[in-house]
């Protein structure tokens, strides 16, 4: 990719992004962004806490997974809608930041992840297994490094 | 300067929150598992709160949601506001007068207060909601209140950091020059 920024950043003006001119629409955009993430990340962390046998006993981790499963992609969508206007606010600076880059690829991975392997398991498992706490504490992994990139990437 | 400033410099002035605040990797590894708990206390407190209201879980029983997560809120809630004090410690003397922070303390309290009103005619009674045909007023009420006063407090938690002391120099608002293109 050669030296420079991708050629399709380089039109587009910064400064003219609402995000940059007024005091309250960049942090309001974090907050959205932060409580969508809590609730995202919290749904898929129930299942996790079921999977590992630390919550839910009476349910079963299919059950648990039905009863989140609607929440855990609302807070998806306006988590991602939210982070990408986030994002156009400099796209050039997240470009360039080595703990934005592993967060969207490890983003990418962690969704993918929850909706195959993750998903698969917490249908199919009934008592704690190896397997499970692989996948459960697999996902809590992932979810947190996510979070973590993130707030790092205000550091680095 | 005033006792609130006085008490606020002590504080930020220690060894132990002066080393935080200077710190390297600390500090926003500390700020990062403050968010993390989030997800895991919010997780929780969202469930219960959308259970009580019909939104969410209706294949449980409000009392068998509400006695699940409570461990978890517990947790969460704790390592929560260990970060959270450490955090404000390491920063107080420029918190102490913001008016975020100062909204977030209070909307802290209001959690206590709202504790206090709806723990006994609401979260100690769950199984005569799970009996009652409809979910009385009362309930949804605390229920709703749980879910302002928490995104409040989060939402307070993240202006803290857009607030400018009068004559104070102003952070640069124009976004930072494009990097220089890697070799």
């Amino acid at each position: 990719m050669g030296g420079g920024p991708p050629r399709v950043f380089l039109a587009y003006d910064i400064t003219k992004n609402p995000l940059n001119n007024n005091d309250w629409s960049f942090p309001l955009a974090e907050c959205v962004h932060i409580s969508m993430f809590a609730m995202s990340v919290g749904t898929i962390a129930l299942v996790d806490l079921r999977l590992l046998g630390w919550a839910f006993r009476r349910e079963s981790p299919a059950q648990l997974l039905k009863s989140t499963s609607l929440w855990t992609l609302t807070g998806l969508i306006v988590v991602i809608t939210s982070g990408f206007i986030i994002w156009t606010s400099d796209p050039l600076r997240y470009y360039y930041n080595g703990s934005f880059r592993y967060k969207i690829i490890a983003l990418l991975f962690a969704i993918i992840y929850n909706y195959t392997i993750h998903r698969k398991v917490a249908r199919s498992a009934t008592s704690p297994s190896i397997t499970t706490v692989l996948t459960a504490t697999f996902s809590l992994a992932i979810w947190i490094s996510i979070v973590f990139a993130g707030l790092f990437y205000a550091f680095t | 300067m005033s006792i609130a400033g006085d008490f606020a410099n002590a504080v930020a002035k220690m060894e132990f929150f002066t080393a935080l605040r200077e710190s390297g990797l600390p500090y926003p590894i500390v700020m990062s598992t403050h968010l993390s708990s989030i997800a895991i206390f919010g997780g929780a407190i969202l469930m219960t709160d959308l259970r009580i209201l019909g939104f969410a879980m209706k294949s449980m029983s409000i009392t068998d949601v509400y006695r699940q997560t409570r461990i978890w809120k517990r947790i969460g809630f704790c390592i929560m506001i260990t970060m959270g004090i450490l955090l404000a410690g390491a920063k107080l003397d420029k918190y102490y007068d913001n008016p975020y922070f100062q909204i977030k303390l209070l909307l802290l309290c209001l959690v206590g207060v709202h504790a206090l009103i709806f723990r006994p005619r609401v979260y100690k009674k769950t199984e005569e909601l799970d009996k009652a045909q409809m979910v009385p007023g009362v309930a949804k009420a605390a229920a709703w209140l749980s879910l302002i006063l928490w995104v409040g407090i989060l939402s307070m938690g993240r202006w803290i950091a857009y607030y400018e002391r009068p004559g104070e120099i102003p952070r640069s608002s124009t976004p930072v020059e494009m990097p220089a293109a890697p070799p």
